[in-house]
């Protein structure tokens, strides 16, 4: 069995693709992927490449090709048995997460309200990579080799109850150090909001958020055609992929 | 695929959702295409190959690229909005009262967890 990890001089080249992909997409595939390899604020790099890892493999099971799936010991680090639990969750089994399970995960040994957010911000923006793959019938991008140093704990100050499971920063609440995590915005939705406990995960959040769909200044700009699918278009499967995950928000 | 038989069995059918966007509803140019591609990629049927064919045929390439990058972004959303159990916006709650409540979004699961 070989490994899906690599160190690649060009990663996401797309030019032997058949579609157009844009540099915006690629642009932000491969910042997606040095934010991976990189250590963050409660796991290592090695941590959150086992989570990428991890990530493929509940994709891979949900798609029953578990025989695809690369050696996840390739140099990586051992996850907590929680966090693999979360991660098979929250990709098969997403309509059935619920405040309990938060509760439980976050208690678990191994495990933080900060970890679990921090995964969920790997877990997301990997997924939601390798689903345009997908989507393309591309060939998923070999993950990267994961950087040396330690996890910063860095925990905002600011953080509130604001109705999400987790604690979550308000616009107005931003310390200088997550000024920017919000983009100027003097009111952040909730789906925004809702790592900010990570503020890196909603910086990717906004890198990725503008590559595959809009730029929250497109998103309230309804005259401007941003894209080549019209705007009812984007609208029109953005809500479609909302009722098939059956997300209520 | 087991990703699509892993979706609850009659979940969708009961709430209706279908034909909730039906053609003769949506108004959007190409509307049955794309909900058929956005079908097949969330769910990774193998009508997935024929479909991207088509929208490249009758829509375009660059097209296709968006679309896949819709169902990318929202397969990401959706996991962020259910793992964190946020609330409605106060903005969109009251405005969506009504809409929520035809299509029968309440009886999805997760309903439960967003306020």
């Amino acid at each position: 069995m070989t490994t899906d990890i690599t160190t690649i001089a060009a990663p996401f080249a797309y030019t032997e693709s058949a579609w157009p992909i844009p540099p915006r997409i690629r642009d932000a595939h491969i910042r997606s992927w040095e934010r991976l390899a990189a250590p963050g604020e409660w796991w290592s790099g090695a941590e959150r490449v086992s989570i990428a890892v991890e990530t493929r493999r509940a994709a891979a099971l949900l798609d029953g090709q578990a025989h695809h799936v690369a050696d996840p010991d390739a140099g990586l680090a051992d996850l907590p048995e929680a966090a693999i639990f979360a991660i098979h969750k929250l990709i098969g089994d997403l309509p059935n997460v619920s405040s309990e399970w938060y509760q439980e995960l976050i208690d678990a040994e191994g495990m933080s309200d900060a970890r679990y957010i921090e995964l969920l911000g790997v877990l997301v923006h990997v997924w939601s990579v390798d689903e345009f793959h997908r989507a393309l019938s591309l060939p998923l991008e070999p993950l990267p080799a994961p950087l040396a140093g330690e996890p910063t704990a860095h925990r905002p100050v600011g953080l509130a109850d604001h109705g999400s499971w987790p604690p979550t920063l308000a616009a107005a609440d931003l310390a200088p150090s997550e000024s920017d995590i919000y983009e100027g915005m003097p009111r952040a939705a909730n789906v925004l909001a809702a790592m900010s406990l990570h503020p890196d995960s909603v910086r990717w959040l906004n890198d990725l958020f503008e590559a595959h769909y809009l730029s929250w200044q497109d998103m309230s700009d309804y005259q401007t055609q941003a894209r080549a699918l019209s705007r009812p278009q984007l609208e029109l499967m953005a809500s479609r992929v909302s009722a098939l995950n059956e997300c209520f928000y | 695929m087991l990703r699509e038989s892993s979706q609850r069995n009659g979940t969708l059918e009961s709430l209706n959702l279908h034909g909730a966007v039906d053609d003769s509803d949506s108004g959007v140019s190409q509307h049955s295409l794309l909900i058929a591609f956005t079908e097949a990629a969330v769910r990774q049927t193998d009508a997935l190959s024929a479909l991207r064919k088509r929208i490249t045929s009758e829509l375009g390439r660059q097209e296709l690229v968006d679309a896949a990058g819709v169902v990318a972004n929202f397969q990401r959303m959706v996991r962020i909005a259910d793992g964190c159990g946020i609330p409605l916006d106060d903005f969109t709650k009251d405005a969506s009262a009504d809409w929520r409540e035809d299509l029968g979004l309440h009886q999805f699961a997760s309903a439960a967890n967003t306020a």
